[in-house]
């Protein structure tokens, strides 16, 4: 009923790699591959729909269609679950959606030499689902656990809730099949290897393929590592009654050296008093809290029983007191569903307003929080009180670095949006708010993005200055490998590789 | 689109608009993994996600009902998404704020029929009920006057407090079934009798979106209730559960008076009070399916396992409720009917689990999961029965289908 946005012809060709089954055409199929749970300007939705979506099953597949988009000069935009927060998978020049969920084979599990190789439309919930009865997992952890997929967690170089232990996306990946812009395939690893965690042939190539956001081709297949199932997961709370005793009891945490630290986080009083105000499973907690920092552990039983006896005197010691098992256990547990809960948001009045959820994802030296914590929530006040449409809900700082978890953190501000009172001139409220806070970021020595990405509007303005000459090589590079240009274009403010 | 189509539409957009914000706004999709649609076809026009954002792109004025009408055919209404939700999960109590994409699916299929885009099975599936009064059960004949064969010979009589109401699937294809629970209920000392004339529960015809028709079925079953004296309906089909606790008393009000029982609490009742002994082994490895609309929308799931625990001789490999949200036969919500070669699929995937368990046997409690779950476990040698089967086997009585 509806025309198709293709032409007869291209539809053909795809139809011809694919089957019928494999292309969509519909309105709903390609309304329903462009948003992402990030804000987005509701109102300009028809800007980024795609207008043929493909669902491959084979590398093959995938390369075929690459090499077709070449010939064609149409662009291809990968899509894995879709829950990105950077609209790494919203096309902006409409082209091929190329959704890979049809691709979530697993396709060997090797428990001599360690790893899971599969394809990129799995998702790690059920991944650990085939992989627990062998006593193994594949340990990258993001709050969205239940719903990204390895596709995605490679194209953005995610970051993993238990990375300070297990090492993040990037850490977990021994090698990668990936269709080049061009429609070559090639494996990445390190070097020539397929298994190895460590090697020393030729350039790093690897790392190039990780955060790309769908630049630089398509992984059709990625081995990964596979780590014990821990026998032991310890987790506690502390409260504090000023944030800078919480803070310095955070670094104490940190610093502790232990191996099975698998991360520490630290709760500001927004984020408690955006708790106590609205989270129906916030335990109650005395007043004179202002602060809580959260500390896991994992790995085998002879490790972190000791350890956690440790890190419960250095909590005690550095000001903290223990909230109890309750809130420990459960909030812990509760990790990968405490999110983006519309009814949560509130205008200054009191009054709730169906918000969404947005969330700064700095990656910042731990020195430097106390200050750029002031900074941002000053920030997102001004907007509050001027535009009436946002809602700031607190902060955390989290440990970043994999197996090294003291030095720096991913900290987030969440913000809450009242998205359907978005038009041109709130959208650019918001953007400007967006753009203060990545000032801040960058004059404080830190990076746009920790764990997202940051091509999306108000963060990729700043990634030339961000990155400096780093940025000229990173269009040297896409320039390349995608001579025509049809990876994700428009992404990261790449077409600039091609102005000359 | 006619003027009063676009009315339509407009209505339904403005009912539907703020739930369905509340999921776009989030979009965490973790409903995903669990909606047995999803898992076969792994396409996004199937998700709840999707079921979602098509409001708020109505809303839009980007699409409109006929452009998403038959996409919502891929659904079966078993509830799993909205369990999922850490918008059920976490804003559920107090703010009683549940994700409805049950609602939203059965809203939208009335929104298309009411606009005149019906989908030819289901048409044809509701016009031959309605011919019929019961449903076009397939394989075998249908007519009014058999729909109480099931029960020759069992000297039922009619009328009474309490009826036993007894699903079309069942009194027509799966007999064995009725005639159990009838036996377990003479049995166990509880007086019932049927009703006069038994139509369809009319749930299916509103759940593939014909909400008119599906109320002309209600009037008469509950006129028939009426005329007999009944208060209390037992019912062995999950899906008249929900019919007669969900739809009637919206059709009906507050004048709804009756009382519904779902067989599989009254017979846990009956063994829990000694009424009913289970004393002949069964020494078969059996797990347990959980219906849908028991686990998921109900939330029974309780009363099933301690049956089955009370089985002597049965291997119980049980896999736990939660699990299960995310395991469906996928026969639900005419999906079989409109998409059959789906419902098998989803049915391979069940028994494929309930394979790895290394049973024989797997027990469910919705008679329209057992037969394409039955024609799953064909391949792989595991037989697929009705719990009450099994009770009234366990309990020393015939099992039979009725021979005429
Ligand atoms: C509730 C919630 C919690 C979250 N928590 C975290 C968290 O703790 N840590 C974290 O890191 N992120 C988190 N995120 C963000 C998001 O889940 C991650 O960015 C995730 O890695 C995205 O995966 P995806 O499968 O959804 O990818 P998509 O959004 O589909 O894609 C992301 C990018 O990768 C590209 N891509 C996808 N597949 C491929 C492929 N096969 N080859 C090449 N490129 C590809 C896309 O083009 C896009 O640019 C959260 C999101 C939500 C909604
Ligand atoms: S139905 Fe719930 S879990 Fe699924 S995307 Fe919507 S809000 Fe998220």
């Amino acid at each position: 009923m509806t025309t198709m946005a293709i032409s007869d012809a291209l539809y053909d060709e795809l139809v011809g790699i694919l089957g019928e089954d494999g292309v969509l055409t519909g309105k709903p199929a390609r309304w329903n591959r462009t948003r992402t749970p990030a804000p987005f300007p509701v109102h300009r939705w028809k800007e980024y729909v795609p207008d043929v979506v493909v669902l491959p099953r084979t590398t093959e597949q995938v390369a075929e269609i690459v090499r077709l988009a070449n010939r064609t000069g149409t662009p291809v935009v990968p899509r894995a679950a879709g829950t990105g927060l950077t609209d790494g998978a919203t096309p902006l020049r409409g082209g091929i959606l190329l959704d890979v969920k049809r691709m979530n084979e697993i396709r060997e599990i090797d428990l001599v030499d360690r790893t899971v190789t599969v394809q990129p439309g799995i998702n790690m919930l059920k991944l650990n689902e085939v992989l627990q009865p062998h006593g193994v997992m594949f340990p990258d952890n993001p709050a969205s656990y239940p719903c990204s997929m390895v596709g995605g967690r490679i194209g953005t170089s995610g970051w993993s809730l238990i990375g300070a232990r297990y090492g993040h996306t990037r850490d977990l990946v021994c090698s990668m099949e990936v269709v080049l812009p061009t429609g070559d395939v090639i494996r990445v690893g390190e070097g020539g290897g397929r298994k190895l965690r460590k090697a020393s042939t030729g350039y790093t190539i690897k790392p190039l393929f990780f955060g790309h956001e769908g630049t630089l081709g398509v992984v059709t297949e990625a081995t990964l590592e596979l780590v014990p199932r821990p026998q032991a997961e310890f987790a506690a709370f502390f409260g504090y009654r000023d944030y800078d005793t919480a803070w310095r009891s955070t670094g104490a945490l940190a610093k502790s050296g232990f191996a099975t630290l698998a991360g520490v986080v630290l709760f500001d009083e927004w984020k408690l008093a955006y708790l106590r105000r609205d989270d129906e499973a916030y335990i109650e907690q005395p007043d004179w809290l202002k602060s809580v920092v959260a500390v896991a552990m994992y790995g085998n039983k002879a490790e972190v029983v000791p350890a956690a006896r440790e890190i419960m005197r250095i909590g005690r010691e550095s000001g903290g007191s223990y909230l109890g098992d309750e809130i420990s256990q459960g909030d812990w547990a509760a990790r990968h569903d405490r999110y983006a809960i519309p009814l949560h948001g509130r205008l200054r009045t009191g009054e709730v307003a169906p918000m969404s959820w947005h969330c700064e994802d700095a990656a910042l030296n731990y020195s430097v929080l106390p200050r750029v914590r002031e900074e941002w929530h000053a920030i997102a006040d001004h907007y509050i009180r001027r535009y009436g449409i946002f809602d700031d809900w607190g902060m955390f700082a989290y440990t970043n670095g994999a197996y090294k978890p003291w030095g720096d953190y991913l900290v987030e501000i969440d913000i809450g949006i009242w998205e359907q009172k978005l038009d041109d001139e709130m959208w650019e409220a918001w953007l400007n708010c967006k753009r203060e806070i990545t000032e801040v970021t960058l004059r404080y020595g830190g990076s746009i993005s920790a764990c997202h990405g940051a091509s999306r509007a108000g963060d990729v303005e700043y990634v030339p200055q961000e990155l400096g000459g780093a940025f000229d090589v990173m269009k040297k590079i896409k320039r390349a490998l995608d001579p025509n240009n049809v990876m994700n274009p428009g992404k990261y403010l790449l077409d600039q590789a091609y102005e000359d | 689109m006619t003027t009063e189509a676009e009315d339509q539409q407009r209505e339904f957009v403005e009912r539907w608009r703020d739930p369905a914000y509340g999921c776009f706004s989030s979009g965490h999709k973790f409903c995903r993994n669990v909606c047995p649609v999803m898992q076969v076809t792994q396409n996004e026009n199937h998700s709840p996600t999707a079921f979602h954002a098509n409001i708020v792109a109505m809303e839009q004025g980007a699409l409109t009902v006929a452009d998403v009408a038959e996409d919502y055919v891929h659904c079966t209404q078993c509830g799993a998404c909205e369990l999922r939700c850490p918008n059920t999960l976490m804003a559920g109590d107090f703010y009683r704020a549940r994700t409805r994409t049950v609602d939203v699916v059965k809203a939208m299929r009335a929104l298309a029929v009411d606009s005149g885009i019906e989908q030819p099975n289901w048409k044809r599936w509701v016009e031959a009920t309605v011919d019929r009064k019961n449903e076009p059960v397939l394989d075998v004949p249908v007519a009014q006057e058999n729909v109480a064969n099931w029960a020759d010979g069992l000297g039922l009589g009619v009328g009474g407090e309490t009826v036993l109401f007894v699903d079309c699937e069942a009194a027509f294809y799966r007999t064995t079934l009725p005639r159990a629970v009838a036996r377990i209920l003479q049995k166990g000392g509880v007086d019932f009798g049927l009703m006069r004339e038994q139509w369809c529960c009319g749930g299916p015809a509103a759940e593939m979106g014909y909400v008119a028709r599906s109320r002309e079925f209600a009037v008469h079953n509950v006129a028939d209730w009426r005329g007999i004296g009944a208060s209390r309906i037992i019912t062995l089909d999950p899906h008249d559960y929900i019919t007669f606790t969900e739809d009637y008393p919206k059709y009906f009000g507050v004048d709804y008076e009756f009382e519904i029982v779902h067989i599989t609490e009254l017979v846990a009742e009956l063994i829990r009070d000694g009424k009913l002994s289970l004393m002949v082994p069964i020494e078969r490895v059996a797990t347990y399916h959980d219906p849908c609309r028991l686990n998921k929308r109900k939330g029974i799931h309780k009363s099933p396992r301690e049956i089955l625990r009370a089985i002597p001789g049965l291997d119980f490999r049980d896999v736990d409720h939660v699990t299960q949200w995310s395991y469906c036969s996928g026969a639900g919500g005419g999906l079989s009917i409109e998409r059959p070669e789906i419902t098998a699929a989803i049915s391979q995937q069940r028994l494929d689990r309930a394979a790895a368990l290394d049973v024989d046997l797997l027990v469910s409690a919705c008679v329209w999961s057992e037969r394409p779950l039955a024609a799953a476990g064909e391949t792989r040698d595991i037989e697929v029965r009705d719990l009450m089967e099994l009770v009234a086997e366990s309990a020393g009585l015939e099992v039979t289908a009725v021979t005429t």
